[in-house]
């Protein structure tokens, strides 16, 4: 069921067709809380570490070791995926699974309670858990390198 | 205008959003209402499944609210139901926290829960509407308790960090001051005909003097120091008996501190329809439904039970499972039909022979990230020296809510505050810390609003939904643009499994979405299964 990389991307009319209604929409009201005051802003965290132990150890633990229960979060530790940085951004940008996107544009984002990372924070997270965890890939990408990737 | 004299020069166009603001809600509610967004619960009293065929069978995944709605109900059909539950408990979310219960997140950190006896955090849902009669139902025919649930509290506080210094404002004066100050603006328009277009000469005498009554305003329509306003938003000093009667009243805070400090977020907090009086709780904490539900059906729940494969072919249904007390040896329980209510961030994982439609509606939906922490103090110090009765305090720190025990009252012994019920980033961050971290900073920031904290704390439980082993995260997060494409797809019938629970439900996070979703999974299923008639 895994749905390696992108499926489809949505048009620039879509993607506003979706704003127009986001504008009458408050997101709380759909859900179980009232979060009038959960705020909006962005992390503030620029280095792969800060932004790794912020968000991303909330499920893929401390050491990147990932956990089992009723279902799993991956380990990042030791990941043969990881060979490929292009894998490991769109993870991050578009989401897998379970695992939400991290690239939503602003509206959409705040409609989900997502965070946003901008690409120069994808980097460094993704340099970051190639660089770490016993994960040993020389290269290190740049803000530029992720922003050619497709975003959702 | 009171204390505040720059109030009065607010300009036309921050007015006009102001109203925006205010009656812009209605508009807004309409056309929720016609997408679906806010909808009633389309509970109907019992279902009716007569005519089950003699012998059909059916496998319920998930003994939460939704999977023993749907196992209670064919139950009382004549269906064989057989229950699959990963938890040693019944429940799922539906579940309280007592002293003396053990909680191992994933990453297998335990927190051993040490609150007095008939305390307790609910650390999924705390509440219940009193229109989500499909909840109501089965809490009344379970025979558990159900007492208010206070959502708004004129007493508890809105609190920015930002604005007062710091100082949390009774929510009471808040609302008072924005609504008096509104009622004042608007009269001043209308007196200066300003408002013609929109109201006519007739009704301008009554659009005055409902404002008057409305905003609290005196003779002049002006909000300002009157026992008028005093009556709404509390006085200096009380009104009493004797020589020392005589009340003085209070001096409203003027409109630009209201409007800068952004209270104003706060107090429409109890209008939505589904946060509106009365509101419930089971005595004893929301855990006592599931519990119950739990007894009721007894054997039929087979609980430590990990499914890890669904297979389906023309004969029926069957899962793989492993007991988590002794993992490594699978075992199957086969039905003809399935109710699958797995949360999605699992299933997501669990190999299961669907259609591509369905198989791409179930990863679609990303779980929102939800953090509860529950605080035991050696006293009701919010009661005792705050004169705070339930409800809840709302800050524009990260712990977003304090919520106060609606239950209780006036006790002398230990009490149990919710010191944090966060979402968003903030929930990422404190998922990220261990337990007694995320104590700690609910601590630190609590103790900017009561600064009792720091002497009276005595123990702490903290939940972070993405470290739950069985739901991988708090409730399944839709967006219109994903429920467009994917909603239907993940409520229709896979040949013989049919999905429920709140992700299968436009009521996310409510209990309320994973009785109806699964009533009307089984009301799908008992057609299906009597169009096949009777097993030979």
């Amino acid at each position: 069921m895994s749905r390696l990389f992108f499926t489809r991307y949505r048009s620039r009319a879509a993607r506003a067709g979706a704003l127009w209604v986001l504008a009458l929409l408050p997101a709380s009201l759909a859900w179980a809380d009232d979060s009038a005051f959960t705020s909006k802003a962005g992390l503030d965290a620029q280095s792969g570490a800060a932004i790794y132990s912020n968000i991303c150890q909330g499920c893929h633990m401390p050491q990147a070791q990932g956990a089992v229960g009723a279902g799993h979060y991956p380990a990042l530790a030791g990941d043969p995926k990881l060979v490929s940085w292009e894998y490991v951004a769109i993870t991050v940008l578009r989401g897998r699974n379970g695992m939400p996107a991290f690239a939503l544009p602003a509206e959409q984002a705040e409609e989900t309670r997502a965070v946003h990372l901008t690409d120069a924070q994808v980097a460094e997270v993704v340099n970051y858990v190639r660089h770490h965890f016993g994960n040993h890939y020389k290269q290190s990408v740049t803000a530029e390198q992720v922003a050619g990737l497709p975003h959702p | 205008m009171a204390t505040d004299p720059t109030g009065s020069s607010v300009s036309r166009r921050s007015l006009l959003r102001m109203i925006g603001a205010v009656a812009g809600s209605a508009t807004m509610y309409q056309a929720m209402d016609a997408l679906g967004f806010a909808a009633d619960s389309p509970y109907q009293g019992p279902i009716d499944l007569q005519g089950a065929p003699r012998g059909a069978s059916v496998l319920v995944l998930g003994a939460g609210v939704a999977g023993m709605t749907a196992a209670i109900e064919l139950r009382d059909a004549g269906y064989q139901v057989q229950v699959l539950e990963y938890n040693a408990r019944a429940g799922g979310r539906n579940w309280s926290l007592r002293g003396g219960d053990r909680y191992t997140e994933l990453g297998g950190l335990t927190q051993e829960c040490r609150f007095d006896k008939d305390l307790y955090i609910n650390p999924g849902p705390w509440r219940i509407p009193y229109h989500h009669r499909g909840i109501l139902s089965y809490a009344k025919r379970l025979n558990v308790p159900l007492e208010p649930f206070f959502q708004v509290n004129y007493n508890a506080y809105l609190h920015s960090s930002k604005a007062f210094g710091g100082k949390p404002q009774r929510f009471r004066e808040v609302k008072a001051d924005y609504q008096g100050h509104v009622a004042e603006l608007l009269a001043k328009a209308t007196r200066q005909n300003e408002l013609d277009a929109a109201v006519t000469t007739e009704d301008r005498e009554k659009l005055l003097e409902s404002l008057r009554h409305w905003g609290a305003l005196d003779n002049n329509f002006s909000y300002t120091i009157s026992d008028a306003a005093s009556v709404r938003r509390g006085w200096k000093k009380k009104p009493g008996g004797g020589l020392s009667a005589r009340p003085v009243p209070s001096e409203p805070t003027g409109l630009q501190h209201i409007l800068s400090s952004g209270l104003w977020e706060g107090v429409s907090s109890g209008d939505d329809y589904d946060m509106q009086t009365s509101l419930f709780q089971p005595v004893g904490g929301m855990g006592r439904i599931g519990e119950a539900w739990g007894r009721e059906l007894g054997a039929l729940i087979r609980y430590n039970a990990k499914v890890v494969d669904i297979h389906q072919d023309e004969s029926g249904v069957t899962a793989t499972y492993e007991d988590t007390q002794s993992p490594g040896s699978p075992q199957k329980a086969t039905a003809d039909w399935c109710v699958c209510t797995i949360p999605l961030s699992i299933l997501a994982q669990i190999p299961i022979n669907v259609g591509t439609p369905l198989a791409t509606a179930i990863s679609a939906v990303p779980y929102a990230s939800a953090v509860k922490v529950g605080l035991q103090f050696k006293r009701r110090f919010w009661e005792e020296d705050e004169h705070i009765y339930g409800g809840i305090t709302y800050t524009d720190l990260p712990i977003t809510n304090i919520g106060y025990p609606n239950t209780g009252y006036f006790g002398s012994g230990k009490g149990v505050l919710l010191g944090a019920y966060i979402w968003g980033l903030n929930a990422m961050e404190f998922t990220s810390m261990a337990p007694e971290e995320r104590i700690a900073k609910a601590l630190e920031y609590g103790s900017q609003i009561h600064p009792q904290y720091h002497t009276e704390f005595d123990n702490g439980m903290a939940v972070a939904w993405h470290r739950a082993p069985f739901t991988m995260g708090c409730f399944g997060m839709w967006s219109a643009a994903s429920r467009a494409a994917h909603y239907d797809d993940l409520c229709r019938f896979d040949n013989r499994i049919v999905l429920a629970g709140e992700h299968a439900s436009f009521l996310g996070g409510w209990q309320e979405g994973g009785v109806t979703s699964a009533l009307d999974a089984i009301g799908r299923l008992h057609q299906r299964a009597v169009a096949q008639g009777d097993k030979a």
